[in-house]
């Protein structure tokens, strides 16, 4: 009961190498995801694919169901109707940690970092679902766990580094200010070693020099780490010139799809951006 | 197994004649429940805190009843010949001061302890309203009276509520019943004849030979009426209800009749329900929360000193300064079966408790009536975790 | 001192030196403690042993709800389980079987673990649905209902009692139960394993999404936690030989609920003072004699004085902690000032004391105001500083070098 045995992890390491290595299909795809909270329908009848190393953004005004989007995608919430797949497997359904283990990993919009740990050990707390070593050897700190701790937080330590973090490894997070907490959670849910990474408005309450560098990091993120990105952002300048493709949702529907010009000159984009500064 | 035969049944104890007896006992048992229940409700509603100190506000409303009793010369050493006519001017002036001073310890509590942890962690919170609530109990224990455990006494209800109300359901045969009439006459003819015969000789009744035939009559017509007893009492059903039992139930009726007028009618309800549904919006639409919140300890807590006050002169557990915690968290339970926040569900969970509670006593377990509370509560949060009447929500993330 | 785990991980080098050093120590204590026996006088000794048993329970009952942020409030229960099973056992099976008393001790102490922890496993199951303080009360709630079932149990000797034959005492083994609770505890936040179990006091939607199996950590830490309460109660019944119902009352409970708070959710090293403590304290005051040679009497007056004292100095405290913002001295001096204030007022409020009715010839044997200190104590800690004295902060041998380091280089400068 009081630790996952080895061969649990093994089988869901192989199940992961599977999925990862089936090539060809889409690494998301979304097929008419719908969820309903009693009267209000906050995501209806979302469909879009993600394939592999996709810089994609999800966009829309407040309420939209952006964020519904993401925890329906993460197994917060199970979705009404509509099916979720993660390379061609069914996701709908299961508990997050499940689905963290296959490779999906968000950040939140209202940031929930570990406020009491500090930035290096809320990574470890990130990197720690590949750990191999028994609950059992840690309680009798073995030497195994003790090396594979310090290993856990050298990885730590280099994604504080691209993040450019790596001063505040033992400040509380907390205690961070509001871009530094934002980049942290990029590094946290970067730590679980995703395929997918999905961020919920990472360049919020950001400085305009702030957000270049964020764009700059996302690119990183794709390009040197491999990641596929699915993010969801206000800021409609910093969308367009960093993403490749574009869902625009409204009142839980999607309105609109494609490249950024496409969606950019859309007339229903455009009504339902109205009285929004675009 | 034949697990309904009359043999079983008999025992463990149950006996269906005394059912409707052990429902009604529930019911007013239940009634006092849910008045306790209605301020955690409205309490957990507002400022999502378990008061855990309202079980304590309760034992203290009992307390001053007793102390408002034994100023009006019905104390423990005096002899209730000595004491004077109850009244319900006394009654009513005991509930009143009772409603009054809960209302005021209930206001304390909440500014000294919950109000400066308004913005700390709901487990802060809790923790002081433990440590309050421990601090009554202990330092109860060191100031009130406690040993033997104090009760109030009977004569403060005024003549016409003195006594129990019986209701027949169902009547035992008419024939049985004159049987057991004719036989209790008999019996007593026959004692009545012994006496007056043993008297004269200056002798007891051991003093006649064992086959005296008054002697044998006697024992015979005994054995008769103790065969037929049991027999008319099972065949019969009936409600017996101490009258002042039924008073408190009218009472508790009317004081939640103008607790739902209270939350619905008025400007200061609204102002309640609004900052029940969220407390942030309603003091930013400019509810002066802190009056909301002082106004729903006033309510509640008063509500607590009226079901005490009803609980020690109808119902008369004697005091402790524990007296407070099992009813306490009873009623916390009852609020949660509810469904917590939730008015009406208050209620009915009160209601559900005492009839629950009496429903073990009834089949024999009343060992166990203190159990049942939180089996209630851990069966309803495993598969209802919203209440009865409640609703459960997901969390928004 | 230093922050949970970030600060001072373990290192792989000089591991196993220290290790063995660590491991020699905690020996020779637990050695030198049943060497006291004897020497000294045998009521200190029996508070010696009972403040081993205290720091177990302390300790454990921080991993469920310090570290894990589960707010368990019905730890005697497990405490009760583990004397109970383990009563059970040696009254129906020690005769007869070839061990000797102290194995028989480990065996039954193993047993008292197994057995609680299967009752936190029970208890874990539902509580992973609720949170916070729903929790509290369930926990409370199966504490209850332990207790009843067991006061209705002719087997278990009912509200009576039952008789442990043979008591079988073996202090070492308590202190060396509390040093192998505090070493657990300590490695698990010390190395990786533990953040998931942080992370899930934090927040746990994160930790989720995080890959933590929140539901797996919390039944974790409910097992390892009961499972010691557990431990500890085979060797307190054992100690004490009769055990009633009474001696797991909700009290013990909240006691050991007190501990964890004033010490600091989180900090082992709190739960470990704060158990020493808050357990030496009152049995200490019930060492003081009065003049009469009794068992020292406080009058009321004083009491009441003393409460208002408190109150006082709460609201300077307060007001000094959110209106002052000096530092340093200037900050030592206010609070040093509050307290000066509280203890005028106390003194000023006592001619006032006594005059409430009768209140002027009432004392108390100290003895009865024990809860009262503890439940006074909480609600100051919680008014004052809710994350408890010691906070999340550990003592670390890093700690008191860089302690000593700071004050070395004071001296060279
Ligand atoms: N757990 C929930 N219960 C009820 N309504 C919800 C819940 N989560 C989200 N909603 C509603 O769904 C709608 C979409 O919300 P969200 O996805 O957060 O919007 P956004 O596009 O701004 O991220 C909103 O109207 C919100 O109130
Ligand atoms: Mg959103």
């Amino acid at each position: 009961m009081s630790e996952d045995g080895m061969t649990d992890l093994q089988e869901e390491e192989l199940d992961r190498a599977d999925l990862i290595h089936s090539e060809g299909g889409h690494v998301l795809s979304l097929m008419d995801a719908t969820i309903k909270f009693g009267g209000l329908t906050a995501v209806n009848k979302v469909s879009f694919d993600l394939s592999r190393g996709d810089l994609f953004g999800l966009i829309g005004p407040n309420g939209a169901g952006k964020t519904t989007c993401f925890n329906l995608i993460t197994g917060v919430y199970k979705p009404t109707s509509g099916e979720i797949l993660f390379h061609g497997k069914s996701v709908a359904g299961m508990k997050p940690n499940q689905i963290a283990h296959l490779g999906i990993c968000r950040t939140f919009q209202n940031i929930r970092l570990f406020g009491a740990l500090s930035s290096l050990e809320n990574v470890v707390v990130g990197g720690f679902l590949r750990h191999k070593t028994p609950l059992l050897s840690s309680l009798l700190l073995m030497p195994s766990a003790v090396t594979e701790t310090a290993e856990l937080r050298e990885k730590a330590m280099h994604l504080l580094e691209v993040m450019n973090l790596a001063d505040d490894a033992h400040t509380r997070s907390r205690d961070l200010p509001y871009g530094k907490q934002r980049r942290l959670e990029i590094a946290r849910a970067m730590a679980t070693d995703p395929s997918l990474i999905l961020l919920d408005e990472p360049a919020a309450g950001m400085n305009p020099q702030e957000k270049e560098e964020l764009s700059t990091t996302v690119r990183r993120i794709r390009d040197e780490f491999n990641k596929t990105v699915l993010l969801i952002e206000h800021d409609m300048r910093f969308v367009m010139g960093l993403c490749e493709k574009i869902v625009v949702l409204d009142h839980g529907e999607e309105i609109a799809a494609g490249g950024p010009d496409e969606v950019r000159n859309d007339p229903k984009v455009i009504e339902a951006y109205l009285g929004e500064a675009v | 197994m034949d697990l309904f035969s009359p043999h079983l049944l008999a025992e463990s104890g149950i006996n269906f004649s005394t059912l409707p007896s052990q429902l009604v006992n529930g019911l007013l048992l239940g009634s006092i429940y849910a008045l306790i229940a209605l301020g955690y409700t409205m309490v957990y509603g507002v400022l999502r805190l378990i008061n855990f100190a309202h079980g304590e506000v309760f034992m203290l409303g009992a307390y001053t009843s007793l102390f408002v009793a034994w100023k009006q010369g019905f104390g423990q050493g005096v002899s209730p010949d000595q004491m004077p006519q109850g009244s319900w001017g006394l009654l009513i002036g005991m509930m009143i001061i009772s409603m009054l001073v809960c209302a005021i310890i209930g206001v304390i509590i909440e500014f000294v302890a919950y109000r400066p942890m308004r913005n700390q962690s709901r487990i802060a919170a809790l923790i002081t309203a433990i440590g309050i609530s421990l601090l009554l109990q202990y330092g109860g224990q060191l100031f009130l009276p406690a040993e033997p455990p104090p009760s109030i006494s009977e004569k403060v209800l005024p003549d016409s509520i003195q006594g129990s109300y019986t209701m027949n359901l169902k009547k035992a045969p008419p024939q049985l019943v004159a049987d057991l009439d004719a036989a209790k006459t008999k019996l007593q003819e026959i004692k009545d004849r012994l006496v007056e015969r043993t008297t004269a000789m200056g002798i007891s009744e051991f003093g006649l030979p064992d086959d005296d035939p008054d002697r044998v009559a006697k024992l015979e017509t005994q054995d008769l009426v103790n065969r037929l007893n049991p027999q008319v009492e099972e065949q019969s059903i009936a409600i017996i209800v101490p009258k002042g039992q039924l008073v408190m139930f009218g009472t508790v009726v009317m004081l939640m009749g103008i607790l739902w007028w209270l939350v619905m009618f008025t400007k200061t309800g609204r102002a309640m329900r609004a900052a029940a549904h969220d407390f942030e919006s309603a003091s930013l639409m400019g509810i002066n929360v802190n009056r909301v919140v002082v106004i729903t300890f006033i309510i509640g807590s008063a509500l607590a000193g009226a079901g005490a006050m009803m609980n020690a002169v109808f119902i008369r557990t004697p005091l402790t300064p524990f007296y407070g915690f099992m009813p306490g968290v009873k009623a916390f339970v009852a609020a949660v079966l509810g469904g917590i926040g939730n008015i009406p569900g208050a209620v009915l969970g009160g209601l559900v408790m005492g009839i629950a509670e009496s429903l073990i006593v009834w089949v024999g377990y009343s060992e166990y009536k203190d159990a049942i509370a939180f089996v209630i509560l851990i069966v309803v949060l495993m598969f209802r975790p919203g209440g009865l009447l409640g609703s459960s929500k997901v969390e928004k993330v | 001192m230093a922050s949970v785990t970030a600060d001072s991980p373990v290192k792989p080098g000089a591991f196993w030196g220290t290790r063995l050093l660590s491991i020699v120590l905690a020996l020779a204590f637990c050695f030198g403690i049943g060497a006291m026996e004897g020497s000294i006088p045998p009521f200190a000794f029996r508070i010696l042993v009972l403040a081993g048993l205290y720091v177990t329970l302390s300790v454990s009952l921080n991993l469920i709800n310090g570290i894990t942020g589960q707010f368990s409030i019905g730890h005697a229960a497990f405490y009760q389980v583990g004397a109970y099973v383990t009563g059970f056992l040696t009254i129906n099976y020690f005769d007869g079987q070839p061990l000797t008393a102290i194995p028989w001790l480990v065996i039954m102490m193993i047993a008292g673990a197994a057995g609680a922890g299967i009752v936190g496993l029970m208890v874990g199951l539902p509580s992973l649905r609720l949170r916070g303080d729903y929790l509290a009360i369930v926990t409370l709630g199966f504490g209850e209902i332990i207790s009843i079932v067991t006061r209705n149990q002719k087997a278990l000797g009912g509200s009576y009692g039952m008789q442990i034959e043979p008591k079988i005492q073996a202090p070492w083994l308590v202190w060396l139960l509390a040093i192998i609770c505090i070493a657990v505890c300590r490695n698990l936040i010390k190395t990786a394993h533990g953040l998931p179990f942080l992370a899930v006091r934090e927040d746990e939607v994160a930790s989720s999404a995080m890959g933590v199996n929140t539901t797996k950590t919390k039944v974790t830490a409910f097992v390892i936690g009961s499972a010691f309460a557990g431990a500890a109660g085979a060797l307190y019944g054992h100690f004490e030989s009769f055990i009633t119902p009474d001696m797991f009352k909700m009290e013990v409970s909240f006691i050991i609920l007190t501990m964890v708070v004033i010490g600091g959710t989180g900090s082992i090293t709190g739960s470990t003072l704060a158990a020493l403590f808050l357990f030496g304290l009152p049995e200490w005051l019930r060492t003081l004699k009065g003049a009469d040679g009794n068992a020292l009497q406080i009058p009321a007056p004083q009491v009441i004085a003393a409460l208002f004292g408190v109150v006082v100095f709460v609201a300077c405290a307060r007001w000094v902690r959110d209106r002052y913002h000096e530092k340093g001295m200037k900050l030592a001096g206010a609070y040093g000032s509050a307290v000066g204030i509280a203890v005028v007022a106390s003194l000023l409020f006592r001619p006032l004391a006594a005059l409430i009715p009768s209140m002027a010839e009432t004392s108390w044997e100290i003895n009865s105001l024990r809860m009262v200190i503890f439940a006074v104590t909480l609600v100051v800690v919680m008014l004052l500083r809710p994350e408890g004295v010691l906070g999340h902060h550990e003592f670390s041998w890093a700690w008191l070098r860089s302690l000593f380091n700071k004050k070395n280089k004071e001296v060279q400068a």
